[in-house]
């Protein structure tokens, strides 16, 4: 059987498996063994394990203690090694191998196996595990033997090797979970959970609930660093959590953390002027949109303007999203050109819906809706992003004529509702998980999935296509596919396009080489502070 | 009534209390849309994955079988699990309570360091200049958001004088004293406004009674009849008033907590709402109830101390 390589970004593996090790932003100047870092977090972890949790608050943890066989580039497109050195597919499409890397051991020193792999495979990909088991869904067998794993797959899946770089997939050790206290698999997780033993650069050694986690240097991680030696480079991480902004940014400008996350945009100029600080803006895959319901009436029987077309792109039209960008991010957001963020692999986007008060009027007069209408939407009580953009939006749409009202509720209400699919619209922000577009595409256009946002609009060619996309093994024949489903989900507009925003983090000067990726993932594998 | 009797009847009282707060706190988060399930997986999840996790924890079942699973649940002193952090509610409230309970009592202890003295000077000049100063003041004490007291306090003590640290919680008794020093402060700032104002007035009308009139034509010294005589019988209304305060104090802990990032009852409730937490918002209120009942017993002890009327 001929076997060929695929690569997600072939030149680039090439050149990590050449290096040996990932790439990683590397400082100029030498980096400082030793030492700790404090770093703020604005609301603390709920519950560490990859598979049977999904928040970020976890996976941003998760990923400094785990590692995958593979992982996700800095750039979030591609995949560089990780616990596997080596992958290849087979011709037919319908089997993996992995190699894996050798001498890789676990924080508390015990020799990683192939066996591990299959066991932490085979629990992620347990359809009763978790919400991420169907990103594995294609797995049909797992067989081992030395050091490489053979993935037999039921169906090809272009979306699987990037799947192997995703949290969920990490690599636990079986015999430290196996021995762990508890009766059944999820007693085992929860207390496993509370003392995680993994691969990664970390292991967790306390946990004040709401307080503060405490991470020390894992001895016997595999990454070297640029000194040629183990990284990590600190000894020891502490996560504070510090749910206020302004008490947040008081701590780092006091000195008493050395970096903290989700700087508020007003403060990021002020933080730019400060000698003592670094402001840092990491691209990120996060899109912030309004979601339209699009079915043709509401709960209560009413007839809903939304679900014509042309009112949805009068309303898209309607917005100046250079306007909100200014006012909600002061300048540091861009549009969204398509539903996926430029970030996305095939990415596919343009200019939508450039701002045309002429052009939503007319649309809305085609529609019969001349004189507007009046409708409403979901927003987050407390929340700065969300009055400022609704606050613009409101304006914006009275000059067609259109009437907003802004509900403001709490999350889990907004929730219900959407679930219930009992809204006209709401707020919305999401960021991708994997370094494909299957996941953002499966939940915004596929309507089998969850109703394409739960509002309700389908394109049967699109869930077509979207079908084709995740089982073709032509890259090129992929990437048509997906940009035909972006061009007719951008014209359907079930959304209102607003912007992309990075990731606001900011440190100490002497604080360095932390890395967020565009999936989100804080890496502190090769972060320091200078003494 | 004697003292043990008082302290019986009290203890009792509070069964009934705690039942109904009990059914009621049961019923209303379930009142609030949304349920655990559907916050712990959020927007993305599939119906049938939300689904499946209710039907696990048993949110499917009837309200009458969950209310009946939690009260035999409490009769074995289980008070379940949290669904967000999945561990036993008694050990995340166990962990925090104590630091609510300092954080009030600090808090308390510095208004009435304030409140007392000031009180008595602003009756003993009542309507003079001294009194008008300390009014002032107290009302603008009074009358400042308390986030907004909070992040100014940080600000000036904490970031620029660096007098204390800014938010957190320590290690050792001192250290965790020396962190919660400027939220009990931001707490204590309207309190001892409440307290000063109440106490003014009480010792203003103590002044005007007739036995203090005798303790003066006995030629008592001026001191001894406002210490012995004015301030204790003042002091009766403005006990009560802090007993009866202790709730709104608790209340003012949830605010003061997320701002000073102490790791409180007070923000874990607030957490625990927007997680539709049901185990924790339950056992939390019930606890608290509790702590209140308790205080309010205290107060009547010690009104009973001051004041052996109340007794009879």
């Amino acid at each position: 059987m001929a076997i060929r390589r695929t690569f997600l970004k072939t030149s680039f593996a090439a050149l990590a498996i050449a290096a040996g090790l990932g790439t990683l932003t590397m400082p100029a100047d030498a980096a400082t063994r030793g030492g700790k870092m404090v770093y703020a977090r604005y609301a603390d972890s709920l519950f560490l394990d990859p598979v049977l949790n999904d928040a970020n608050v976890d996976i941003w943890v998760l990923t400094n203690l785990y590692d995958t066989l593979l992982q996700p580039t800095n750039d979030g497109v591609g995949v560089q090694p990780g616990l596997a050195t080596k992958w290849e597919t087979a011709a037919d499409a319908k089997s993996l191998t992995l190699t894996l890397r050798q001498g890789v051991k676990f924080a508390d020193g015990s020799a990683m196996t192939a066996d591990d792999v299959k066991w932490s495979l085979d629990r992620a990909r347990d359809p009763k595990a978790g919400a991420w088991s169907s990103s594995l869904a294609s797995i049909d067998s797992i067989a081992v033997s030395g050091e490489t794993v053979t993935l037999k797959l039921k169906n090809p899946d272009p979306t699987l090797i990037p799947a192997l770089a995703t949290f969920n997939a990490a690599i636990l050790p079986q015999k430290l979970f196996e021995a762990t206290p508890g009766a059944t698999p999820e007693e085992k997780a929860k207390a496993f959970a509370e003392k995680p033993i993994g691969t990664g650069p970390f292991m967790l050694t306390s946990w004040k609930r709401n307080q503060s986690m405490t991470l020390k240097r894992n001895p016997y991680y595999w990454k070297a660093g640029e000194d040629g030696k183990a990284l990590p480079y600190l000894d020891e991480l502490e996560f504070q959590i510090i749910p206020d902004d302004a008490t947040r940014l008081l701590k780092l400008k006091a000195g008493e953390v050395d970096g903290t996350e989700f700087i508020p945009y007003a403060r990021v100029k002020e933080l730019q002027g400060d000698p003592s600080l670094r402001m840092e803006l990491w691209p990120s895959t996060r899109v912030r949109y309004l979601t339209f319901y699009c079915g043709p009436t509401f709960k209560d029987g009413k007839a809903n303007p939304l679900s014509n077309v042309k009112v949805r792109q009068a309303l898209n039209y309607a917005v100046n999203k250079d306007a909100i960008i200014a006012i909600t991010t002061l300048g540091l957001g861009k549009p969204m050109r398509s539903y996926m963020s430029s970030t996305t692999p095939l990415f596919s986007g343009q200019d939508l819906y450039k701002y045309d008060v002429a052009k939503a009027k007319a649309l809305l007069a085609e529609a019969g809706f001349a004189n507007g209408f009046e409708t409403s939407i979901y927003s987050l009580s407390g929340n700065g992003d969300d009055s400022n953009d609704l606050a613009a939006v409101q304006q914006m749409w009275a000059q067609v004529g259109v009437k907003l009202r802004i509900d403001q509720v709490d999350n889990p209400t907004r929730t219900a509702r959407y679930r219930e699919e009992n809204f006209a619209m709401r707020t919305s922000a999401w960021t991708n998980d994997i370094s494909d577009p299957s996941q953002i595409t499966s939940y915004f256009a596929y309507w089998p999935n969850i109703h394409s946002l739960h509002s309700n609009w389908q394109d049967k060619r699109v869930d077509e296509l979207f079908e084709k996309s995740q089982q073709e093994t032509d890259a090129k024949a992929r990437a048509a596919e997906y940009q035909e489903i972006q061009q007719r989900y951008n014209e359907a507009a079930p959304i209102v396009y607003l912007y992309e925003t990075p990731y606001p983090v900011a440190f100490r000067k002497n604080a360095k080489g932390f890395v967020q990726i565009p999936l989100g993932n804080n890496l502190f594998e090769a972060a320091y502070v200078e003494k | 009534m004697s003292r043990a009797g008082l302290v019986l009847w009290r203890l009792l009282q509070i069964v009934p209390t705690f039942l109904l707060i009990g059914v009621t706190i049961f019923v209303l988060a379930r009142l609030l849309p949304g349920d655990p399930v559907s916050a712990m997986l959020g927007d993305r999840a599939s119906d049938e994955a939300v689904n499946r996790l209710r039907q696990q924890m048993g949110f499917d079942r009837s309200i009458l079988t969950q209310f009946v699973l939690f009260i035999e649940g409490i009769a074995r002193g289980d008070f379940g699990s949290s669904t967000a952090y999945r561990i036993p509610v008694t050990q995340l409230i166990g962990e925090r309570l104590p630091v609510t309970i300092t954080l009030t009592a600090l808090a308390t202890v510095i208004a009435l360091v304030f409140a007392v003295p000031l009180a008595f000077v602003a009756a003993v000049k009542a309507n003079r200049w001294p009194d008008f100063l300390i009014r002032g003041v107290f009302q603008v004490g009074l009358s400042s958001p308390v986030f907004y007291v909070g992040l100014i306090l940080l600000t000036v003590f904490a970031a620029w004088l660096r007098w204390f640290p800014v938010g957190g919680y320590g290690e050792t008794l001192g250290d965790k004293l020396w962190h919660l020093f400027l939220p009990a402060l931001t707490l204590a700032l309207s309190f001892s406004a409440i307290i000063m104002r109440n106490l003014r007035a009480a010792i203003l009308e103590v002044l005007t009674a007739e036995f203090v009139d005798f303790a003066r034509s006995k030629g008592l010294a001026q001191r001894i009849i406002l210490f012995r005589h004015v301030l204790r019988n003042a002091l009766v209304s403005t006990v009560t008033l802090v007993g009866l305060h202790a709730g709104s104090l608790l209340g003012g802990a949830v605010i003061t907590e997320s701002v000073f990032a102490v790791p409180g009852v007070g923000r874990l409730m607030v957490d625990s709402i927007f997680a539709r937490d049901y185990p924790v918002i339950q056992a939390l209120t019930l606890v608290l109830a509790v702590v209140v009942s308790l205080a309010f017993l205290v107060t009547d002890l010690i009104q009973m101390a001051l004041d052996p009327r109340v007794a009879r």
